[in-house]
């Protein structure tokens, strides 16, 4: 468990020293935020959409956000940079665990996101965003969306771990438009075409951005949270999983 | 008495797109604790491929090994304490300065932050780096990453230490003082297993010396054996050089070679 710390520490000074690869994480998500809002505000009214609970639009906006912030992986990329400069080896040659090499970078990763998601959520609130459930919701929220960062992070280190390249890695990242687009993010699933319901309601992010978003628009679906969380700490189980025994095998 | 390393049969092959690569092909070594061993041999012979295996980075394919004692495919873990690693590819982190590197490879090896900071501080002074070691690693000189790599190779004092070609690409003067240091550093008592592609650095630095080529053990023994063995089997007047008796090992002879050199140039 030390060494997973002294680890994930370590992460977290790469992220601090690299700021040209965390701002875009907050600035691309707010870009969209604000663009979507711009777009589409004016179609949803707060005063007569019932779906917005008497927010304005850019609370329903708020989770697609908050999901694009917590899904850039870049954990992966560094562990690509890791193993193709070989400091990864003198990590494996040392007596850890093999489990804190793979956890130490998804923690950090959270954390990246809890500072993240907070930053989002203030920067929002000045933009008349209203977190309904108040402070328990937001810590929820903050607990939901620092757990998807982890869930994507695995499986974007799944990836680096098995193609050692950053190349590879990076069009792995790609998978990130269906998981993110696919989804009800401009209106309710109840109001998407027949075929894009299909295939939102077969997309586990559909059901995190539901639980994030009743949590900020108020009238809490405690049962939306619920499944919000049991589909995360699922895919994290998985994640974790083959994040470790893809480790126990890398030769 | 147990070898500070000791193989048998020790074989690798990769997968490859037509069928397999075998790297190493039944390797047997019997390294003396306490001694400086070199391993030879040319490119893709196989050496690397062998000290990954040693050092548990890369699975076996058969055969057994042991390091300090210590069985590598049952307690690699066991391995990991003894050992000192510093491979053909420096293993640094650019990000980290020197100092902080050391920090943590020495918290990873069961220190406590203050005793880390303390063994950094001791490192970097052995490796002459103590101005430079509040700077990112990114900065420094293709010397300085290798006295550094080396010093985080020291940070636990590891029984055995292996050094993959730990001068290659480095000037005179760099390498001088590696060698200086792996002459230090085998003074107190740690064995070292060195691969290099310099005979003179062989010649120099190793009790005892083993050629490998094309993943099999060609020839062993120490260098003024090898040297003598080759004199009176070609019955030569001088004592031959080291390389004349890694050419001859290697089925390379110096005509041969330059026989090949002047094809090329035709
Ligand atoms: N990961 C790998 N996958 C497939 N083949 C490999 C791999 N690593 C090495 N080989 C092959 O195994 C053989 C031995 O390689 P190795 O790196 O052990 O040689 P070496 O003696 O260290 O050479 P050099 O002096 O160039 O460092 C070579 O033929 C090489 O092409
Ligand atoms: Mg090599």
């Amino acid at each position: 468990m030390k060494d997973t710390l002294v680890l994930t520490q370590r992460a977290l000074r790469e992220a601090l020293r690299t700021p040209e690869a965390v701002i875009p994480t907050l600035f691309i998500p707010l870009f969209f935020l604000v663009v979507n809002v711009g777009q589409a505000g004016k179609i949803f009214p707060g005063s007569s959409t019932a779906f917005l609970h008497g927010q304005g639009y850019a609370g329903f906006q708020l989770p697609s956000s908050l999901l694009l912030g917590a899904s850039f992986g870049s954990a992966a990329m560094f562990l690509v940079e890791d193993i193709e400069g070989g400091y990864f080896d003198r990590l494996r040659a040392a007596p850890i665990s093999r489990i804190a090499l793979v956890l130490s970078r998804l923690l950090a990763e959270s954390v990246k996101a809890l500072v993240l998601t907070s930053a989002m959520v203030a920067i929002s609130l000045l933009f008349g965003v209203r977190i309904a459930s108040g402070i328990g919701g937001f810590l929820l929220i903050l607990l939901l969306n620092g757990s998807w960062a982890v869930v994507y992070a695995g499986f974007m280190q799944l990836i680096a771990l098995r193609t050692r390249s950053g190349a590879a890695t990076q069009s792995g990242g790609l998978v990130f438009f269906p998981l993110l687009f696919l989804t009800p993010s401009f209106v309710p699933r109840d109001m998407l075409t027949r075929p894009m319901e299909i295939a939102a309601s077969c997309n586990p992010v559909t059901y995190i951005m539901e639980g994030l978003r009743t949590l900020v628009l108020g009238d809490v679906d405690w049962g939306s949270v619920g499944l919000a969380f049991a589909v995360v700490g699922g895919l994290g189980v998985v994640m974790l999983f083959l994040n470790v025994r893809m480790i126990r095998s890398y030769d | 008495m147990t070898w500070a390393v000791e193989a048998t049969g020790l074989r690798k092959t990769y997968p490859a797109k037509d069928g397999e690569v075998e790297a190493v092909r039944g390797v047997d070594l019997h390294v003396r604790t306490g001694e400086v061993f070199g391993f030879l041999g040319p490119n893709g012979a196989g050496k690397s491929t062998t000290v990954r295996m040693l050092t548990t980075l890369l699975t076996i394919t058969g055969g057994t090994a042991s390091v300090a004692g210590v069985d590598v495919a049952k307690d690699p873990d066991g391995v990991r304490r003894k050992i000192g690693v510093a491979l053909q590819e420096a293993g640094l982190d650019p990000r980290q300065t020197g100092r902080e590197l050391l920090t943590l490879q020495a918290r990873l090896f069961g220190n406590s932050t203050a005793e880390a900071k303390d063994i950094a501080q001791v490192q970097l002074e052995l490796v002459d780096l103590v101005e430079a070691g509040d700077h990112r690693v990114k900065g420094y000189s293709g010397g300085m990453k290798r006295r550094l790599d080396l010093a985080s190779a020291l940070v636990h004092e590891p029984e055995v230490l292996f050094l993959d070609e730990p001068t290659t690409g480095l000037d005179p003067a760099s390498r001088l003082t590696i060698w200086d240091e792996v002459r230090r550093i085998n003074g107190h008592g740690t064995t070292v297993f060195l691969t290099t592609q310099y005979l003179e650095e062989a010649d120099q630095l190793c009790d005892r010396l083993a050629i490998i080529d094309g993943g099999r053990i060609v020839l062993e023994g120490t260098p003024a054996d090898l040297k003598a063995d080759l004199r009176r089997r070609k019955g030569l007047t001088a004592d031959p050089t080291l390389d004349d008796v890694f050419l001859d090992a290697t089925g390379r002879t110096r005509t041969k070679v330059a026989g090949e050199v002047a094809e090329v140039q035709a």
